[in-house]
């Protein structure tokens, strides 16, 4: 019996990115492997490249070079129409500004990775989400008529709703005061036991990092440290 | 994606998209609705030709030359006893009511004693039907009294159209003086079956029998007569009953390449082509505008998309294919434009009933406008194929954004590669080329319109960023604020100015350039008349006639005198081919060439048949005109050799070189000719010219008529008519000033019809800029809010808004007046010959419009800005 492979795996993952008539080099051959159902957070200061890599590992975004496996499966090379299949199979996004589409109300974005993936009675899936995440009576509302704190509720109930495997957190409190951050937090992480699914969340903030199984410092695009629990 | 769930997404995509989903809609249905209307009312008008057909030919078959019928068609018509049959013969002439009151030819027609009052010597030019036998067969001949026309006509009676009653002031009952005889007015006729369109009558109509015709006289030789014959068959008889009778009759003349034989299966054939030849010139013309309305919807799209890149990472993220997400857009986009293009269909059938008041006397017949599938077809393919075309390329660079746009906000779409760019154009290039050959039926022409759309709209965009660029470089420190404000708004980064400016100055450039082209050439025929040029010509003067006409030409006080001899002839030979021949065989190259791309070439084709198979005048001079300049050959330098002078553009259609050998027959005698030298004529100076100039010695002995032009002082033509009418009735008289404000009236009401049309192009280019005004709402609203903040009044902040829509109006119509000013001056000059003159009225006029036009347009789009509430916009900051 072969032995499971990680939920992700980057080996050797560089980006660099033109700035004037220079290349600037945001992540350096970086190593990383990540075990399914495993929560991670990378931490480190404003242009370290923790958002730069958190978009490598998803597939949102193409490595200079080096690889990125998925259940692995190296996706680096994949194309556009394989990505989006990908992570429409196995990958749920939640963002600090939290990325609700303003012209659809709460229930309708949290049906639409539903509708995407094509899932059975997606309505029905997706009430029962945003009652799970507590906001059953605000379905009908659009993004603008939501707080912060509500919006990325139905952000997570999106992110969950077609049941991925692996879930990337972009500082998913990084807009909300520190109470409605930790509730959010609660949430995510009864979520994600429910389900058994991979965490990469990206933070600054150390207390909220605590909670990860391990925490990744970066630093100038490399792997400066790892702290386990 | 379900089908269920992708029209859920276009609905929610949908949502609080309203003014733009009105601006894709109306830059659409401008355009669709003036493709709709030309091609809906000319389908309209074709039906009714093929349809009226046997009414519009009066007959089963017609048979038209300018020559008597021979005798052997009487033969054929009598061996058949189920034919009915019509004989008509027509010419231009003269009637004038009596100076006296002579005893009238019948006994009946009492009244006639009594003494004409006003109208009595007046003369006045009428086309006249003389009738031999039943008309019409078919259709509505409308006459008061309501009674038979042949009764009427019958012992000297004439039917007049009303107008000749007003003009002579007759009675019914008067008489009428016709070639020297008096008639008696017995009606008055309103309408005919195969009258086609009055636009070009030279004279009210006159009816009389063929016998009283002929008691005038005025038949002489190489009068100018119109010879016809209908024919009817039993009723119920087969559509292939007139084509074998017209295979018949065409057998049965000696000489059938000089008649035209038509029968009412074919509907109208040349008036069908006529019609198809205007629609895909004005096809063109509204296809314009569905252009500039479509580089509208290109801009909207732009804005719509530019909105959405947000959403479309986000999808992306959440698993959506780049090709779902297209056809997510693309869906919306076809569904917009099919909305736009249905409400262009409404508004072009409802153009459609406009149309008979615009072209009034121009059209043929007053058509049934019906419901036409095909013409709505059309305009929709056209608005959704040309609205996909010009949304296509904004959707596929928005679609290009990447996914990672969800994490840095920052990450635009990726700039196109080269390639990308140069497939982009292509498309465009063609796809523009492919609907204009489609709306034009031709590719050549297709491909010509879409170059010179391409080529001016890239002027047009040179010339509005250079005025942008120095108008943005104007020091306006000093001016007053809205001015300042609108000036600084040219120059904002990612207005979309240069688009509105050469959308709204297309429009301005059709608008400006028709009316400088019909101003240019009505005032050339009205008013700028050679100094020295006739304003008479004399035709159908009998040799024996001369000396008495011109003793009435001194007397009614003419200033110049200028008289030729004119010999009536036929071609027969040219270059030992038979001219019948000839003519068939061009018959046949037309027939084979109905699908050939150019209309010039068909056209020349019809002139050369013309040329062929017309009565051809000829003169005989010593020396040429002043007007006459030889362009290769030498005149009258082969002694031996009976010599022939050709215009070059007639022997250009009748394929004669110098050399050519031709044999004419002057009434019954052969003459053979050589062509010793070609011709340019100045046309325009109206001296007396000729197609045919020949040697003198040559025909001076053949039967020959006179024809002059004489120079009269203001009125004098009509009393050298009313005298002419009471001497010699049979010399008609042509009054240049009358013929050329016909013209002009026509020229006036085609001119108006193209420039009606070239106002959807204004229209859509309005349409552009309220769509361009409205995409930057949010910024309108918080300046707007901010000006308040400031404390500016309501009124103060439209002043700003309506300014900067109205300097965008100014630099359009500027630039589109200059380039329609240009592009007439150049279209006069080089392809009229017409000497332009700058005449500022209609830049300035279509300069100011466009921009009064663009400040309402401006302050409409902004109006949501304007009435919101300065704490709301600056909240929603």
């Amino acid at each position: 019996m072969s032995p499971i492979p990680p939920a992700i795996e980057l080996r050797q993952l560089t980006k660099r990115l033109p700035s004037g008539d220079r290349m600037l080099t945001i992540l350096d051959h970086v190593d990383l492997a990540i075990a399914p159902g495993e929560f991670v957070a990378i931490l480190g200061p404003s242009g370290s490249g923790k958002s730069t890599l958190l978009g490598l590992a998803a597939g949102l975004d193409r490595p200079t070079s080096g690889e990125v496996r998925i259940d692995g499966v190296e996706i680096q090379d994949l194309s556009e129409d394989a990505l989006a299949r990908l992570r429409r199979a196995k990958v749920g996004f939640v963002f600090q500004a939290f990325q609700l589409l303003s012209n659809m109300t709460a229930l309708e974005n949290v049906l639409l990775p539903l509708e995407l993936k094509g899932a059975p009675h997606p309505i029905a899936r997706a009430r029962a989400l945003l009652d799970r995440v507590g906001l059953t009576e605000r379905g009908h509302h659009y993004p603008a008529q939501l707080s912060g704190g509500e919006q990325q509720r139905v952000a997570l109930a999106r992110a969950f709703a077609p049941q991925p495997r692996i879930l990337f957190a972009d500082e998913p409190t990084g807009n909300l005061d520190g109470t409605t951050g930790a509730r959010i937090l609660d949430v995510l992480d009864e979520l994600r036991a429910a389900d058994q699914v991979t965490l990469v969340l990206v933070t600054h903030d150390a207390s909220i990092a605590e909670r990860a199984d391990r925490r990744i410092y970066l630093r100038d695009g490399r792997v400066e440290r790892v702290e386990s629990r | 994606m379900t089908g269920r769930a992708y029209f859920r997404h276009l609905a929610r995509e949908a949502r609080g998209a309203r003014g733009r989903i009105l601006f894709f809609v109306l830059c659409l249905a401008v355009g669709v609705g003036a493709v709709v209307a030309v091609a809906g009312f000319s389908s309209s008008l074709r039906t009714t030709l093929a349809r009226e057909a046997r009414q519009l030919l009066a007959a089963d078959v017609k048979v038209r030359g300018q020559k008597p019928l021979p005798p052997a068609i009487d033969e054929l018509l009598a061996a058949d006893p189920s034919l009915r049959s019509t004989r008509i013969t027509e010419l231009v002439t003269v009637a004038s009511a009596p100076l006296v009151p002579l005893a009238p030819i019948t006994a009946g027609a009492a009244a006639a004693i009594r003494t004409q009052g006003a109208g009595a010597g007046r003369s006045q030019l009428v086309e006249l039907k003389a009738i031999d036998g039943d008309f019409p067969f078919y259709g509505t001949l409308t006459l008061s009294p309501s009674r038979p026309l042949a009764e009427l006509l019958a012992g000297g009676g004439a039917v007049a159209a009303p107008e000749l009653l007003t003009r002579l002031s007759l009675r019914l009952g008067d008489s009428l003086s016709i070639g020297g005889k008096l008639f008696t007015l017995r009606g008055v006729v309103t309408a005919e079956p195969d009258r086609l369109g009055n636009a070009f009558a030279l004279g009210p109509r006159l009816f009389l029998s063929g016998e009283s015709l002929r008691s005038t006289g005025l038949i002489a030789l190489g009068s100018r007569v119109g010879y016809r014959l209908l024919v009817r068959l039993p009723d119920g008889a087969a559509p292939a009953a007139a084509t074998a009778l017209a295979t018949r009759l065409r057998e049965a003349l000696a000489d059938p390449a000089f008649y035209r034989i038509e029968t009412a299966a074919e509907g109208q054939p040349e008036l069908r082509r006529g019609v198809d030849r205007t629609e895909r010139f004005l096809g063109l013309v509204a296809l314009l505008s569905l252009i500039v309305g479509s580089v509208g919807i290109a801009q909207t799209v732009r804005a719509w998309l530019a909105s959405r890149l947000d959403s479309i990472a986000v999808f992306k993220a959440l698993g959506a294919r780049p090709r779902e997400i297209l056809s997510l857009y693309l869906g919306q986009i076809v569904l917009l434009a099919l909305a736009g293009s249905l409400s262009g269909v409404a508004l072009g059938l409802g153009l459609e009933h406009l149309v008979p008041a615009i072209a009034g006397p121009l059209l043929p017949v007053q058509p049934e406008i019906a419901f036409e599938p095909l013409a709505i077809l059309r305009g929709l393919a056209l608005g959704v194929g040309l609205a996909l075309l010009f949304a296509l390329p904004p959707l596929l660079a928005a679609i290009a954004v990447p996914a990672a746009r969800v994490l840095r906000r920052e990450i635009e779409p990726l700039p196109p590669s080269r390639i990308a760019l140069v497939v982009t154009g292509l498309c465009l290039g063609l796809g523009l080329v492919a609907v204009a050959s489609f709306q034009a039926r031709s590719l050549r022409l297709g491909a010509a319109f879409a170059g010179g759309l391409l080529l001016t709209a890239a002027l047009l965009a040179l010339a509005a960023r250079g005025l942008i660029v120095g108008v943005r470089r104007l020091p306006r420190l000093r001016l007053p604020l809205p001015l300042r404000y609108g000036l600084a708004a040219l120059g904002r980064p990612g207005a979309p100015t240069v688009a509105s400016v050469v959308a709204l100055g297309l429009g301005a450039l059709v608008v400006v350039g028709m009316r400088t082209v019909e101003v240019g050439l009505t005032s050339r025929l009205a008013s700028d008349l050679p100094t020295a040029a006739p304003t008479a010509f004399l035709i159908d003067i009998q040799p024996d006639q001369w000396a008495a006409v011109r003793a009435e030409i001194d007397r009614a006080g003419a200033t110049s005198v200028d008289s030729v001899p004119v010999v009536m002839a036929r071609l027969k030979v040219i270059d030992g081919k038979v001219v019948e021949d000839l003519a068939e065989s061009r018959d046949k190259e037309r027939a084979r060439g109905a699908e050939r791309e150019s209309d010039d070439e068909e056209e020349s084709g019809q002139r050369g048949r013309w040329a062929l198979t017309r009565e051809q005048r000829l003169t005989f001079l010593d020396k040429l005109p002043s007007d006459n300049t030889l362009t290769s050959g030498k005149l009258w330098s082969e002694p031996g050799v009976a010599e022939v002078s050709v215009e070059e553009e007639y022997a250009r259609d009748l394929g004669l070189k110098i050399g050519s050998k031709i044999e004419f027959d002057v009434q019954g005698v052969p003459v053979e000719l050589t062509v010793t030298s070609l011709r340019k004529v100045r046309w325009e100076s109206f001296g007396i010219n000729f197609f045919w100039v020949v040697e003198p010695g040559v025909l001076d002995r053949a039967p020959q008529m006179r024809i002059a032009s004489v120079r009269m002082p203001s009125g004098g033509e009509q009393k050298l008519q009313d005298a002419l009418a009471a001497s010699t009735p049979n010399v008609t008289v042509f009054a240049i000033r009358e013929v050329l404000e016909k013209v002009s009236a026509v020229l006036d009401r085609i001119a108006f019809g193209v420039r009606f049309l070239g106002g959807f192009t204004v229209l859509a280019g309005l349409a552009i800029l309220a769509g361009a005004v409205a995409a930057g709402a949010a910024q309108r609203s918080r300046e707007a809010a901010l000006g308040k903040a400031l404390g500016m009044t309501r009124f103060q902040v439209a002043a700003l808004f309506a300014t900067e829509s109205a300097i965008i109006g100014l630099l359009a119509g500027a630039i589109g007046a200059i380039a329609g000013t240009v592009l007439a001056a150049a279209v006069l000059e080089k392809g009229m010959d017409i000497p332009y003159r700058f005449a500022p009225g209609a830049p300035l006029v279509a300069i100011g419009l466009t921009a009064a036009l663009a400040a309402l347009v401006g302050l409409a789009a902004s109006a949501r800005a304007l009435m919101q509430r300065p704490l709301e916009a600056l909240r929603a900051e």
